[in-house]
């Protein structure tokens, strides 16, 4: 029958589609934690919420110059470390864009520095970076700290 | 396996006690379309995944969504942490202050407690998929709500963090979906059930 022909479609019938992302240039690594992405074109807000919130100023009141120097270390790890794991989820649907894998591999290397800084100089945040860390061998490390919901922000 | 990484994926730092916020917040704890309930539904989905990359695609958003839920819960501590008995009966806090005191638990707004019927693994890539995009929406608009009400800046800053990874998952679950019908056949979807009926399946597992 004729009818039959009418039902053709370019694009298959009930089903959706998302178009896939393409590589676009990453924000700065302190404005991705803000914004929550590192892709502007994957920013799409909402005109209630403030464009510019700062969540964890590192502030220029603190006098404790320990707590200042903890602070600066655990801001750019944050950073670094959510660029990771936004990219990693681009990553699991663009295996293969150069860009992305190359970005990857800076960024971790950067990340796993920070790790080991911050377990060297205060306490591990990692059971790996009590090692790469040079973390003192004589006493157990994993307790020191304050945990990490107590808003201390460091 | 998971490990502890002993920070949170996004600072909480909130001054102010106020335990109206925390009762809102701790929806997207337990409530129907929180963190707990996006973890779950991922990290159970992803065993019987078709396509391998989607079933990995699920394990980095399901423990993304544990690290979210334990951005919530720090925010409903942190606002209840200096709580007196005077704010307890504020804000309709005290019901929930008789069974937890300042306790951590997962309930709605509303009261209703945490369920595993708030989602889905339904067996079928294309329809838990759809549940997932669907659930990525639905967390988004409780975003929306959130930041509608709320005015602490301290409290704002990591709610627009949690709003913009919806979008950013809303995004990747899309492009598992394309994955998964490239490995379907075009002219009907529908023909098979990719996680049951293997054979019909090009990828398999």
């Amino acid at each position: 029958m004729e009818s039959l022909n009418l039902c053709t479609s370019p694009k298959p019938l009930a089903m959706a589609s998302v178009p896939k992302q393409e590589w676009c240039d990453p924000y700065d690594l302190n404005t991705a934690l803000m914004e929550g992405t590192i892709f502007p074109c994957l920013n799409l807000t909402f005109h209630k919420a403030p464009a510019k919130e700062n969540a964890c100023k590192t502030s220029s009141s603190i006098s404790n110059i320990e707590q200042k120097n903890r602070e600066e270390l655990m801001s750019s790890l944050s950073a670094v470390s959510f660029a990771l794991n936004d990219l990693t989820l681009y990553l699991d649907t663009h295996p293969d864009c150069p860009n992305g894998t190359a970005l990857f591999h800076q960024l971790l290397e950067q990340r796993l520095n920070l790790l080991s800084a911050f377990a060297g100089k205060f306490y591990p945040l990692t059971q790996t970076s009590m090692v790469t860390g040079h973390y003192d061998q004589k006493h157990y490390g994993w307790s020191e700290g304050p945990m990490p919901w107590e808003g201390a922000c460091i | 396996m998971f490990a502890y990484e002993k920070r949170l994926q996004f600072p909480v730092k909130i001054k102010n006690t106020n335990p109206e916020f925390a009762k809102l917040i701790m929806s997207q704890y337990g409530g129907p379309d929180g963190e707990l309930s996006a973890s779950m539904r991922y990290l159970s989905q992803r065993y019987t995944m078709p396509v391998k990359k989607v079933g990995g695609l699920l394990t980095d958003i399901g423990t993304e969504e544990l690290n979210h839920m334990e951005i919530i819960c720090a925010m409903v501590y942190q606002l209840t942490r200096d709580l007196s008995e005077a704010d307890v009966k504020k804000a309709g806090f005290d019901a929930y202050y008789i069974d937890h005191t300042k306790g951590i638990w997962p309930q709605a707004a509303a009261g209703v407690p945490f369920t595993s019927l708030e989602f889905q693994s339904k067996g079928d890539a294309i329809t838990d998929l759809f549940e997932n995009l669907a659930a990525e929406q639905k967390a988004r608009t409780v975003y929306d709500n959130l930041l509608r009400v709320i005015d602490d800046p301290d409290v704002i800053a990591p709610l627009k963090f949690l709003r913009a990874r919806e979008i950013v998952h809303f995004q990747r679950f899309g492009e598992a979906l394309e994955m998964t019908k490239e490995s379907l056949n075009f002219k009907n979807f529908y023909d098979f059930n990719p996680e049951f009926d293997k054979k019909f399946n090009k990828i398999g597992m």
